[in-house]
């Protein structure tokens, strides 16, 4: 009982984490490597406006939100758009950003104890006979309606659309008037926006330290690689997947294999069906 | 939009002595072999002084430059194969747990370790990788990067091979001079053998390789077995960088396959100019002294790195020594127009 | 046009070269003692015991300095970060920051040293190559004592002014002894580190409690980069255990688990080493749940004030009077303090810097500093136990009310172990 739970509760967690990364790089076709950094980011910022500005802490939050929505757009604007179109590069330059964001971070004095977002809510609830907090329940409700809102942006509306026929093919995005620079900059807004979100409802229950950041990002791509990059339900289906087989390898082998799961996750999936679970198996540009 | 006309224009010419194509020089006099001979000779020459000049931290600044510099062409390697690696720190990792572990349990000299974790990396590296070969791009790229993680969290669960606390006390080099003078060695040989080696018939099928691989293919090359081998050459000078490493600070720890492994030559070669051998041993040498001397603002250097990266990456992508080449071989004039 | 950016950024990072190569490091001179600090500033421990350094290098330098010989000379420290507090960084990458602090500011000795017990194992062959007197005071891995057996000679530069794994382990063994003693306390789960100095910690409580009767729920390692810890907490649970023994160090990892075990409400207490919760602000940022939970504070006066050892509290005094805020974390940071006036007192006796005869003048030391009386043993690690006029001590205490109260040992105690009310049956 207490395994399906927390089962759940570590599944949705990933699939929070990958939510963001997933709207950019699988849907959109753009890399955002600097995922976790923003994640991370947001929560200092957030900590800041509480802290120091003296914000009330809802105001923060959804403050911290807006601008990492902000700073997604200037990483398009700055960085992404002069190295469109190669992917490589595209990682490369946004893998450097983060790391860049994270060390300056530290740099910043942002590492320490007292770095830590408050509860929304003290206290929980009993499920079976198993303690569930209120922070724990209000991350499950968020998890599941970013998942369910994220998959009726992404098939029914104008602009997820947009995200979506930008990846596909851009000469043909471009001739049916879908301006691609634009989009694209919308596109990492949103993810980074995301990240923000998951941030906000994830932080509360730890500590905040820049070495976040590169977990985030493996367990974000994990989820990605795994589920399929283009498919929202593999978002879920994937998550579920790492999040039991953690708390499985937790409880039956030992605790200490926790950490490798996402990373043989992802050399698996990669070695044995490039596209994911749920991707459209494209031969001819994964494999030669 | 208001029509703005150009006043100057830039006028290029090559140098008299070059005889149609690029690699054809025709020459008169020795002031024009040496204009030949010296960009060659001249970091040759400066980098067996060097050791000499250098003593102390610098020197082992040296030294730290070469190694990186070896991992720096080793990738470069890779990239002219078409195969982009985000993991050097795996080739690395492997040679030094090879070189530390044959040490530590049998207490093997480096005479011996060496060549042995040279081809020991080389062989365990193409092994480990040759199943992902088949994949393009951005997915070998993600493998090689998940790879060395993969193995630090490894040894850092299982304990094995020394686990957390790593394999100390290991053997050194007999002499300060014979290390240096190796690692200069070693990176001087790579590099000329490197640049050797790509002009020619093996190097040509690599390269063909990498622009496309239908093509070489349907000339009935096994493309896979290539870079099969393309992939031992590359590790094996990886692992050799990694041994060296080893024996010349007597450890080898899990943070052999950190993430600054891999990042580094990979910065290098962005900085320096991807394609061309020289490129990536002249980032090399100019990022690690770089970075040491800026030691002092702590964790700022990183940053820095990164920062450099991005802007070789956006607004140099042909790299520093294109640059230099360009300049060397050219006159370049802004000419009035009109 | 693009060229001229590019020659801009060539000129920028030649400038970066020569302006730091322009730039004159610590000249050379013989007038001030240079002591050195190579250790990871971004930690909670490297930062507070380099600020008790300098708290401790500002007293004496206000009194005139160190008596060499026959002059007065001030001590001056530099700071080099080898970064290895961060889990990804390489080791050699660390200790070529060492090798450069050694080379370039030439120190006369160093102290606080390395965070992380790999990079102090593989520094010690360095500071016997350089023959730099070090004086560690963070880390607490029983392998220095087995490496520095097998070539004491080799190895004389190095001395531990601080506690290791196994003494800390002895003091909450004795606290461990008051709960079963008098709550009737019995069965514990092990949540170690995986890392090879919490690991020797949880073997060595391990042991004593399978002497005396504690039964074990179960022993669960986790990996230094865990995230989550509800299957340990939720095992312990259904086992019903009574007490959870955790010692840890990251503050990632640490700060989780806190979180979580007052989410999950597992009717069961904390006892060990987890610096998020031993902070004086933990009633503030992990909350009112970490009450009734036991940490072991190594050695005293690194956090917490104790009545009757006076100099504990003259120090955080004066801590707090110079930076605002008595240190963080409840390890170490009186032993960075006193190593300073260790090294005073033996420069002093050895009339001079040669590191030889510093080495002879430091097995003398007798110094009666913060964290009780300090002495060498053969194997140059300071001696711990529970006079506080014989040796250095370590205290145990408990959050009670949103007040760190001392329980252990009985001289020091100010209060008496109480139990949650949750627990009473």
């Amino acid at each position: 009982m207490s395994l399906l739970i927390y089962g759940t509760i570590s599944s949705i967690v990933l699939a929070l984490y990958a939510a963001g990364f997933s709207l950019t790089y699988g849907i959109s076709g753009l890399a955002n490597f600097a995922h976790g950094a923003l994640y991370i980011l947001s929560g200092f910022i957030a900590w800041s406006l509480l802290n120091q500005v003296e914000l009330p802490y809802f105001l923060s939050a959804i403050l911290s939100i807006v601008i990492s929505g902000f700073i997604g757009f200037a990483i398009y604007w700055g960085l992404l758009l002069r190295v469109r179109g190669i992917p490589l590069a595209e990682l490369v330059v946004t893998f450097a950003a983060g790391v860049a964001i994270l060390e300056l971070l530290m740099w910043k004095g942002f590492y320490g104890i007292q770095y830590s977002l408050p509860l929304f809510v003290e206290g929980g609830v009993e499920i079976g006979n198993v303690a569930v907090d209120y922070q724990r329940l209000f991350v499950i409700g968020t998890g599941v309606v970013l998942v369910v809102l994220l998959y009726l942006f992404v098939h029914h509306t104008k602009i997820g659309l947009a995200f979506r026929g930008m990846a596909q093919n851009e000469r043909t995005a471009l001739s049916v008037g879908i301006e691609s620079d634009w989009v694209g900059s919308l596109s990492l807004a949103l993810g980074s926006a995301l990240a923000g979100v998951a941030a906000i409802v994830i932080l509360p229950m730890g500590l905040m330290e820049s070495a976040i950041g590169y977990e985030v990002l493996i367990y974000a791509l994990a989820v990605a690689i795994v589920g399929g990059l283009e498919s929202t339900p593999g978002i879920i289906v994937a998550s579920f997947i790492l999040g039991f087989g953690q708390v499985a390898t937790a409880k039956f082998l030992s605790a200490k294999w926790m950490v490798i799961v996402p990373l043989v996750a992802i050399i698996f999936v990669l070695v044995v069906r490039p596209s994911g679970l749920f991707g459209k198996y494209k031969e001819l540009e994964e494999r030669i | 939009m208001a029509e703005v006309g150009a006043r100057y224009r830039k006028k290029r010419l090559d140098r008299g002595i070059k005889a149609r194509a690029d690699t054809l020089f025709a020459i008169a006099s020795y002031k024009e072999m040496l204009y030949l001979l010296l960009p060659r000779a001249l970091p040759v020459i400066a980098l067996l002084i060097l050791p000499i000049i250098l003593t102390g931290y610098w020197g082992k600044v040296l030294t730290y430059a070469c190694m990186f510099g070896l991992l720096a062409l080793s990738w470069d390697f890779l990239a002219s194969c078409g195969l982009f690696s985000l993991g050097q720190a795996l080739f690395f990792g492997l040679g030094a747990y090879v070189a530390g572990t044959l040490s530590y349990y049998l207490h093997w000299t480096p005479i011996l370790t060496m060549p042995v974790a040279i081809l020991g990396g080389g062989l365990l590296s193409a092994l480990l990788l040759s199943p992902v070969l088949r994949l393009r791009g951005v997915y070998f790229a993600m493998v090689t990067l998940m790879l060395p993680l993969l193995f630090m969290k490894m040894i850092e669960t299982t304990g094995l091979l020394g686990g957390t606390h790593g394999l100390s006390a290991l053997a050194p080099f007999p002499n300060d001079w014979v290390a240096r003078y190796l690692a200069v060695g070693a990176f001087i040989i790579v590099l000329f053998i490197f640049r050797r080696v790509i002009s020619e018939d093996y190097g040509l099928v690599l390269k063909a390789i990498r622009d496309d691989d239908r093509a070489v293919m349907s000339a009935a090359i096994n493309i896979y077995w290539r870079k099969t081998q393309a992939l031992f050459v590359a590790g094996a000078v990886g692992a050799f960088a990694g041994a060296f490493m080893t024996h010349h600070y007597q450890f080898v720890g899990m943070t052999v396959f950190a993430l600054d492994y891999s990042i580094l030559p990979l910065a290098a070669s962005a900085l320096g100019g991807p394609g061309t051998f020289a490129g990536p041993a002249l980032g090399s040498m100019i990022l690690v002294p770089l970075s040491e001397a800026l030691r002092a603002l702590g964790g700022l250097r990183i940053a820095l790195y990164c920062f450099i990266l991005i802007v070789s990456v956006i607004a140099l992508p042909e790299g520093v020594f294109h640059y230099i080449e360009r300049k060397y071989h050219q006159f370049e004039r802004l000419v009035r127009v009109g | 046009m693009k060229d001229k950016r590019f020659l801009i950024l060539l000129v920028m990072v030649f400038g970066i070269c020569a302006f730091t190569f322009l730039t004159p490091t610590s000249s050379i001179s013989a007038e001030p003692i240079i002591v050195g600090v190579p250790t990871s500033i971004y930690t909670p421990f490297g930062r507070d015991g380099l600020k008790a350094v300098n708290m401790a290098v500002e007293e004496i330098n206000a009194k005139g300095g160190v008596m060499v010989g026959s002059e007065k000379r001030q001590i001056k420290v530099v700071v080099t970060d080898t970064r290895d507090g961060e889990p990804t960084t390489p080791v050699h990458d660390a200790l070529m920051a060492y090798e450069k602090l050694i080379l370039e500011q030439k120190p006369h000795a160093t102290v606080i040293a390395p965070f992380r017990s790999e990079t102090i194992i593989a520094s010690m062959d360095l500071v016997a190559k350089y023959k730099v007197p070090q004086l560690q005071t963070i880390a607490q891995t029983p392998q220095f004592q087995a490496k520095f057996r097998t070539d004491p000679e080799k190895y004389k530069y190095l001395f531990r002014v601080t506690t290791d794994a196994a003494i800390d382990a002895g003091y909450l063994s004795g606290a461990l002894d008051a709960l079963k003693a008098d709550f009737g306390l019995n069965k514990v789960y092990y949540i170690p580190q995986d890392t090879l100095w919490a690991l020797g910690f949880i073997g060595v409580l391990r042991k004593h409690c399978e002497k005396t009767g504690w039964q074990e729920i179960g022993y669960e390692p986790y990996a230094a980069g865990a995230t989550d810890f509800s299957p340990g907490l939720t095992k312990a649970k259904e086992g019903k255990a009574q007490v959870i023994a955790m010692v840890w160090d990251v503050p990632l990892g640490a700060g989780i688990f806190s979180k979580q075990w007052a989410a999950m409400k597992v009717p069961a207490l904390v006892v060990g080493f987890v610096p998020p919760m031993a902070a004086p602000d933990a009633w503030k940022t992990v909350g009112k749940d970490v009450d009734y939970s036991i940490q072991v504070e190594f050695p005293v006066g690194a956090s917490v004030p104790l009545k009757k050892l006076p100099k504990t509290v003259e120090f955080l005094d004066r801590f707090q009077k110079k930076y605002g805020k008595v240190p963080e974390a409840a390890a170490v940071n009186s032993s960075a303090y006193d190593s300073v006036y260790i090294l005073a007192a033996a420069i002093e006796r050895a009339g001079g810097l040669d590191p030889d005869k510093l080495v002879k003048a430091l097995e003398q030391t007798d110094y009666r500093g913060v964290s009780g009386r300090l002495r060498f043993n053969k194997d140059h690690i300071v001696v711990f136990n529970s006079n506080p006029e014989e040796t250095g001590v370590c205290v145990v205490f408990q959050w009670q009310q949103g007040k760190r109260v001392p329980i252990f040992p009985a001289f020091l105690a100010e209060g008496k172990p109480a139990l949650p009310p949750w627990m009473k049956k």
